[in-house]
């Protein structure tokens, strides 16, 4: 099939937002600022360009910006999200 | 929740399988797996001899109940990792890999059915991981697959769906959009809202709905699947893009 959309799943980064968090976010569920749906991470609309760009499923408005440094990340996060973190050593 | 550090390992290939022209299995060895569940995936990491690394996810294709771990890895022409992949990698090769990933796109035969499982293509590969899992589970949940693909030399695995879809509970539907043998006795279109219907479930069971394939497909699948009255909350996808490879 010919794709002309550009866009994947929050479940494509998956792996590197549970690397910078240390838990699964594909399930965490968050709040648009904008439209006020709730949208599990996994949901959301990736784009990838210079960085990374997270957008609500349902309005488009931003999620997450991601940007890579040569020594970590830059993370700019919008809406309400709720992410579980468990103690360690459980 | 996990709380579960992700850690970058490498794995042996143990085993590489043609599933078609363009895709192979990929069937590595892990020294340290904690288990996946069936529609999770993995990042695999190549370095360059100069030290140039670049990543990509690959869904898994084995069931957690197989020993291992299988990928099924579809050749992308202009593509950075796949090529490396299906053509060049040898059976006790290492591999950097980190996973499983993801908490959204899984089922568990606790979670139930019935199932509607759409595949555009090679997005057959987390479903597949589902159906193995139902089958090494011996579960007879209503199941019904629906795949789409160019021709039956692109579809993967064939011989095991045709055995699969003869046992208990699961229906395995195909549509060849571009090339048919004489006598096909499937589909012969793009999906469309009455192939989804004459597939089923109906909206008034309920089933939860997993979609993999390229995103123009899963777009106009998941579209068609909220237009004939399914619950938009009740779908979940994953795409991959023109970026992908």
């Amino acid at each position: 099939m010919t794709d002309g959309a550009m866009w994947l799943d929050g479940n494509a980064i998956g792996g590197l937002l549970q690397e910078l968090f240390g838990t699964d976010l594909t399930r965490a569920p968050r709040t648009c600022q904008s439209c006020g749906t709730v949208h599990p991470i996994g949901a959301h609309r990736l784009y990838r360009g210079a960085g990374l760009v997270l957008r609500c499923p349902a309005c488009g408005d931003l999620a997450l910006r991601i940007v890579a440094l040569p020594d970590g990340h830059v993370l700019h996060l919008e809406g309400s999200w709720r992410i579980e973190i468990l103690a360690p050593n459980r | 929740m996990d709380r579960a550090r992700i850690v970058w390992q490498f794995a042996t290939v143990r085993e590489l399988v043609e599933e078609t022209a363009h895709a192979k299995t990929v069937r590595l060895d892990l020294p340290d797996w904690p288990g996946h569940a069936a529609g999770q995936h993995v990042d695999v990491r190549l370095t360059a001899e100069d030290g140039y690394q670049t990543e990509r996810s690959y869904s898994i294709a084995s069931a957690p109940e197989q020993a291992g771990l299988a990928l099924t890895v579809e050749r992308i022409d202009d593509g950075e990792v796949s090529p490396y992949l299906v053509d060049e990698l040898r059976s006790g090769d290492e591999l950097e890999l980190r996973g499983p990933i993801g908490g959204h796109f899984i089922w568990r035969i606790a979670d139930g059915g019935p199932l509607l499982l759409v595949a555009g293509g090679s997005g057959l590969v987390p479903l597949m991981s589902m159906l193995r899992h139902r089958s090494a589970q011996g579960s007879a949940v209503d199941t019904r697959l629906l795949l789409s693909a160019r021709s039956l030399i692109d579809v993967l695995y064939r011989d095991e769906l045709a055995m699969l879809g003869r046992g208990d509970g699961l229906a395995v539907h195909q549509t060849l959009t571009r090339d048919r043998p004489a006598g096909w006795p499937g589909f012969a279109r793009r999906v469309d809202a009455e192939m989804l219907v004459s597939v089923g479930p109906t909206p008034a069971h309920r089933p939860r709905i997993f979609i993999c394939g390229p995103t123009a497909f899963v777009e106009q699948a998941a579209d068609l699947l909220v237009e004939i009255g399914h619950d938009p909350a009740a779908i979940r996808a994953e795409r991959f893009g023109p970026t992908g490879g």
